[in-house]
C-alpha cells in the first residue's frame, strides 16, 4: 500500500462513508431482522404446533371415547372395529410432540390421519368436521 | 357414461341389431351419482358393478334379472373419486381420489364393505389405481408425478415403493400379464416400463431387506406428441397400446431379439452395447374411419384404413377382409 499521508486518511474517510454507512447499516439491520424473525418464527412455530396438537389431541379424544363406548361389545364387528381404534391410540402415543426436527413427522401425522378416516369410516361417522361446502373445480 | 348415468350404450346404428348379433342397451343407472361417473369397473365374477363419481362416492351395483341394484355406496373420500379398482381375488377394492389419498375396501360374504386403509402417501390428485394380476399388490399414478405401490404388511397397508421418474402427471399405469412389469404413462409424452428385482436377483439390483425394487427399464420418448392418458398392456400378446392426447392411438410390441432383462426402445434395428432388445413401435392409427355394412350374410364386409388394419392383425387374434 502507498505511503498513506494524513491528507489521504482523511478523504479516504470522507470518500468511504458511504461504502462504510453501508455496512454498519447492513449490520444492525440484519440483527435487528434476525430478532425480529426469531419472534416472528416463534409465534409462526407456536401456532402451528397448537394446530397440530389440537388436530391429534382431538383424535385421541375421539379415540378414547369409542373404545369406552364399545368397550362392552364382544361380536366380531366389533372386535376389528377396537383393533383400529387401538392402532390409532397407539399411533398418536407414540407421535414424538417434542421433536419438530424428527424427520418422519409429516408422515406420520399423514398416518395418523389416514388412520383416523378409516376409523370414522367403520363407525359410520362423518370424518368431515367443517361446515360449508366447497365448490370443486373443472377436473378430468 | 352418458350424463350423470352409468349405461351401456350401443354403438351408433341407424336400425335396431337382430337378437343374438350386436350390442344393446340394458341398463341406465341414472339414479345413483350427482355428477360426472369417472369410471366403471366389473368384478371378477361379473356380478357386480362399480362406479367411481366426481360427487366422492363409489357406487356398488348387482347384477339382478331385470337389470341392476345398488347395494352399498361407498363414502368418504373428500372431492371428487377418480378410479377404482378390484382386486383379482375379488375381495378387495381400491378408490382413489382428488383429495390425494387412496383408499382399500374389503368385502365379506355378506356384502358388506368395509374400509381396511386409507393411504395418504400421494401429495397430489391421484388418477388411477390399478392391482396386480396375481398378488394383493396396489398400484396408483398421480399428478405428483409418482406412481406408488401399495400392499399388506402387518395387518395395516403401506406404500412399499415410489416410482419416481416421469416428469408430469403420471395419469395411468398397467401391469403385465405376469406382474413383473409395470408400464406408465404421462403427461411429460412418455411411457416407462419398470421392472421388479427381488432381492438375491441375478441382476444385482439391491434390495432392501425383504422388499423388491422397481426400477425403470426403457423409456419411450418421442413417439406421442401431446399427454398421454392410457396405457393398456395386452395379457394374451404382450402388445402395450397408448391413448394420447394427439388424437392417435398406437400399439407397442417387443421385438423378437429383445432381451428380459433390459428391452429398450431404439429406431432403427441396430444394437446398443448394455441393450439388447427393441421395443418399436408397430402400428398407429391416425384418422381412422372404420365402415360396416348391415348384412345378412354370415361374414358381413367390413373395411378398415391400412392401418387399423396392421393393428388389428397385431392384438387381435381374429381375420378382417380388406
Amino acid at each position: 500500500m502507498a505511503v498513506a499521508s494524513a491528507s489521504s486518511d482523511m478523504f479516504d474517510e470522507i470518500v468511504m462513508a458511504e461504502e462504510r454507512f453501508h455496512g454498519e447499516g447492513y449490520q444492525e439491520g440484519y440483527a435487528e431482522g434476525s430478532h425480529v424473525g426469531v419472534v416472528e418464527g416463534r409465534r409462526y412455530g407456536s401456532l402451528h404446533g397448537a394446530k397440530i396438537g389440537s388436530e391429534v389431541g382431538s383424535y385421541l379424544g375421539f379415540a378414547l371415547t369409542w373404545q369406552c363406548l364399545l368397550q362392552n361389545c364382544t361380536d366380531e364387528k366389533n372386535s376389528k372395529k377396537m383393533r383400529a381404534l387401538d392402532s390409532l391410540v397407539g399411533m398418536i402415543q407414540k407421535f414424538p410432540y417434542e421433536d419438530p426436527t424428527y424427520e418422519k413427522l409429516q408422515e406420520d401425522l399423514e398416518k395418523i390421519r389416514g388412520k383416523f378416516k378409516q376409523v370414522c369410516s367403520m363407525l359410520n361417522i362423518q370424518s368431515d368436521f367443517r361446515i360449508g361446502t366447497e365448490r370443486s373445480s373443472l377436473t378430468f | 357414461g352418458l350424463g350423470q348415468g352409468v349405461g351401456l350404450t350401443p354403438p351408433c346404428r341407424s336400425h335396431p341389431a337382430p337378437p343374438g348379433q350386436g350390442w344393446a342397451c340394458r341398463a341406465v343407472l341414472g339414479e345413483g351419482h350427482q355428477r360426472t361417473v369417472r369410471r366403471v369397473a366389473w368384478s371378477p365374477c361379473g356380478s357386480y358393478l362399480a362406479s367411481a363419481s366426481f360427487d366422492a362416492t363409489t357406487c356398488i351395483w348387482k347384477r339382478q334379472e331385470d337389470g341392476f341394484e345398488c347395494v352399498t355406496t361407498l363414502e368418504g373420500h373428500e372431492n371428487e373419486v377418480k378410479s377404482v379398482a378390484w382386486a383379482p381375488s375379488g375381495n378387495l377394492l381400491a378408490t382413489c381420489s382428488r383429495d390425494k389419498s387412496v383408499w382399500v375396501w374389503e368385502v365379506d360374504e355378506e356384502e358388506e364393505y368395509e374400509c381396511v386403509s386409507v393411504l395418504n402417501s400421494h401429495t397430489q390428485d391421484v388418477k388411477h389405481v390399478v392391482w396386480h394380476p396375481t398378488q394383493e399388490l396396489l398400484a396408483s399414478a398421480s399428478y405428483d408425478d409418482t406412481v406408488k405401490l401399495y400392499q399388506e404388511e402387518e395387518d395395516d397397508w403401506v406404500c412399499c415403493a415410489t416410482l419416481e421418474g416421469h416428469e408430469s402427471t403420471v395419469w395411468s399405469v398397467a401391469f403385465d400379464c405376469s406382474g413383473e412389469h409395470l408400464a406408465s404413462c404421462s403427461d411429460d409424452r412418455t411411457v416407462r416400463i419398470w421392472r421388479c428385482y427381488r432381492p438375491g436377483n441375478q441382476e444385482g439390483v439391491s434390495c432392501s431387506g425383504t422388499d423388491p425394487t422397481w426400477k425403470c427399464i426403457c423409456n419411450l420418448s418421442g413417439y406421442h406428441t401431446r399427454t398421454i392418458y392410457d396405457v393398456s398392456w395386452c395379457h394374451l400378446t404382450g402388445a402395450l397400446a397408448t391413448a394420447c392426447g394427439d388424437d392417435a392411438i398406437r400399439v407397442f410390441e417387443e421385438s423378437p431379439s429383445s432381451a428380459p432383462q433390459q428391452p429398450s426402445f431404439s429406431l432403427a434395428a441396430h444394437d446398443s452395447p448394455g441393450w439388447v432388445g427393441t421395443l418399436h413401435c408397430s402400428a398407429s392409427v391416425l384418422r381412422t374411419s372404420v365402415e360396416a355394412e348391415p348384412s345378412l350374410k354370415k361374414r358381413p364386409r367390413v373395411s378398415f384404413s391400412r392401418h387399423m388394419s396392421l393393428m388389428a392383425r397385431a392384438v387381435l387374434p381374429v381375420s378382417f377382409l380388406e
